[in-house]
């Protein structure tokens, strides 16, 4: 498997907001975790690419244990994070941007880097004509785009976006899911974070549900996403049924540390 | 007229070891937030080591070269000791940490080189006088090393690699993290920048201007001055910014009252921070999208 996490646990100072999750990618599947404002998911890919550390449990790369790493070694060990907000480089080109995707590649053949800019340039046209405009001028589905095509220059073996949809018309998020869809075809491992459950279990393989962090469910997409107990998670609360009227918690920890 | 324009090519000159070491504070301040106070230093332990090494025998451009090139490692030797270590890097923090090492540095510049100023030998000495301005050989020198310098780390930041990722280090930290970029390498690679800025800028400024342990305090308040009048972040703001206030300061000496001379950065100074506060301690429009 290219992505494995055992038992993560993870926070913000003194406050767990992730609290032992399991989570399997690979084999080119587009896995997506999806849940409610506040279960943990952007702190799951925050830990996960190292930018907040493990306190406790595993995440294995390829293989390797990359547990502890920072987002520079895991950038290196071929996981490319498609941060939230998309975070593109503003007053750098698209160019510029692209160039800096492929930062890790840099001691690399530049044909590579020149096919790897290529191939995420067919993915998204839309950006073929903006190369040498200011990252920071493009509207936000441009600037996702550029965001995960920034992440493909790395040539990762695994890609993890955090709410690629996020305030985003709908048809650009059909735009971008569909290209993500061609990505997993291509035999890229994906792991995608996403509030927007229609879309994510449109494309996804595999989906994982998650409330106050931690999986309450995960199965196959197809069978999932007749299963009541998913819309039962989204509304706060439904499954573990501990606190049925208390408000979930991981929410506010996330909401404060904006 | 006459008395005008040599004002302003004085000014010019000396703004331009200004803007030099505002290309320092600009440097260090976009990649890592701090405000450097001891980036004054950097240029007048260029300018004493130059000095010292001519004394030694040494000729004149390798003088440079290891003025340069001490100054540097005392640059990223105070990177690694007292900025790397900090894990929560306040302008507080920076401040007095900056301030310690600035406080150092004189001290160790009193002990090792003595409380006189000295210049350095001049590239050529003597001038020559165009239509009523008189102009020295080392202005121009000073003028011609500051443009190639300006043009040669603005080059670096628009077109190569490595001075990209430390505008991407600048703009968006998580981002440029996570494509792979060591913020502690960026933060490195700016000390050394503003170490070698600084150190030219002292060496080239001692032959007119004279050097000594205390000179870093004016050369780094105007080098800030002049870095602050272009929103701290800009490589051309700090050249532009330097050279008005090399020329207002000499007209305001010219005209109004050679005291009134030091006083100029600090009305400046206060006018920015007036008018565009922001532009100072903010990331400015700059970061945000």
């Amino acid at each position: 498997m290219s992505l494995e996490v055992r038992g993560l646990a993870a926070g913000y100072g003194r406050l767990e907001v992730l609290h032992g999750v399991d989570l399997t990618a690979g084999d080119g599947r587009l896995v997506a975790v999806i849940g409610a404002n506040g279960a943990g998911k952007t702190t799951l890919l925050r830990a996960l690419s190292g930018l907040i550390p493990a306190s406790g449990g595993t995440v294995t790369l390829a293989g390797a244990d990359v547990t502890g790493s920072g987002p520079e070694r895991l950038a290196r060990a071929g996981l490319a994070h498609v941060p939230e907000n998309r975070l593109v480089f503003p007053s750098l080109t698209v160019e510029d941007n692209l160039v800096l995707g492929a930062y890790t590649r840099r001691r690399g053949p530049a044909a590579e880097r020149r096919e790897a800019r290529d191939r995420a340039l067919a993915l998204f046209p839309r950006l073929q004509p903006r190369l040498q405009q200011v990252a920071g001028t493009m509207s936000g589905g441009e600037q996702q785009m550029l965001a995960i095509a920034r992440g493909l220059m790395a040539q990762p073996t695994v890609l993890v976006l955090d709410e690629p949809s996020v305030g985003l018309a709908p048809r650009l998020v059909g735009e971008i899911f569909t290209a993500l869809g061609k990505l997993r075809d291509d035999g890229l491992t994906l792991v995608a974070v996403e509030q927007n459950a229609r879309a994510a279990f449109a494309v996804a393989d595999h989906v994982y549900v998650m409330d106050r962090g931690a999986v309450v469910l995960e199965g196959d997409a197809a069978t999932l996403a007749s299963d009541p107990r998913v819309t039962a998670a989204f509304l706060g609360g439904g499954l573990s049924g501990d606190t049925p009227d208390g408000p979930p918690t991981p929410g506010t920890a996330e909401a404060g540390q904006r | 007229m006459v008395d005008l324009l040599q004002l302003v090519f004085a000014g010019l000159s000396q703004g331009a070891v200004y803007a030099l070491v505002a290309i320092g504070f600009v440097a260090i301040f976009t990649v890592s937030g701090v405000i450097n106070l001891a980036q004054g230093e950097f240029a007048a332990l260029g300018g004493l080591v130059a000095i010292s090494a001519v004394g030694s025998g040494l000729p004149l451009l390798a003088a440079v070269v290891v003025a340069v090139a001490t100054v540097a490692v005392v640059a990223v030797l105070m990177e690694r000791l007292t900025i790397a270590p900090v894990k929560r890097m306040t302008t507080l923090v920076s401040l007095i940490l900056t301030l310690g090492v600035s406080t150092g540095l004189k001290a160790l510049m009193l002990l090792v080189y003595g409380p006189d100023a000295e210049g350095l030998t001049p590239i050529n000495p003597g001038g020559f006088t165009v239509g009523g301005v008189s102009i020295r050989y080392q202005e121009l020198w000073i003028l011609a090393v500051a443009a190639v310098v300006s043009a040669a780390v603005y080059w670096f930041y628009e077109r190569t690699l490595a001075g990209k990722a430390l505008r991407a280090c600048a703009e968006q930290p998580v981002a440029a993290r996570l494509v792979g970029i060591s913020l502690g390498r960026a933060s490195l690679t700016a000390f050394l920048i503003a170490g070698c800025v600084g150190a030219i800028a002292g060496v080239m400024a001692s032959p007119i201007y004279f050097t000594s342990w205390e000179s870093g305090l004016t050369l780094g308040l105007k080098g800030f001055v002049a870095a602050t009048l272009g929103g701290l972040v800009s490589v051309r703001g700090a050249v532009l910014g330097g050279l008005l206030l090399g020329v207002l300061e000499n007209l305001t000496a010219g005209y109004v009252s050679t005291g009134l001379r030091d006083a100029v950065a600090f009305l400046l100074l206060i006018v920015v921070l007036v008018a565009r506060p922001s532009g100072v301690f903010g990331r400015s429009a700059e970061a945000r999208v």
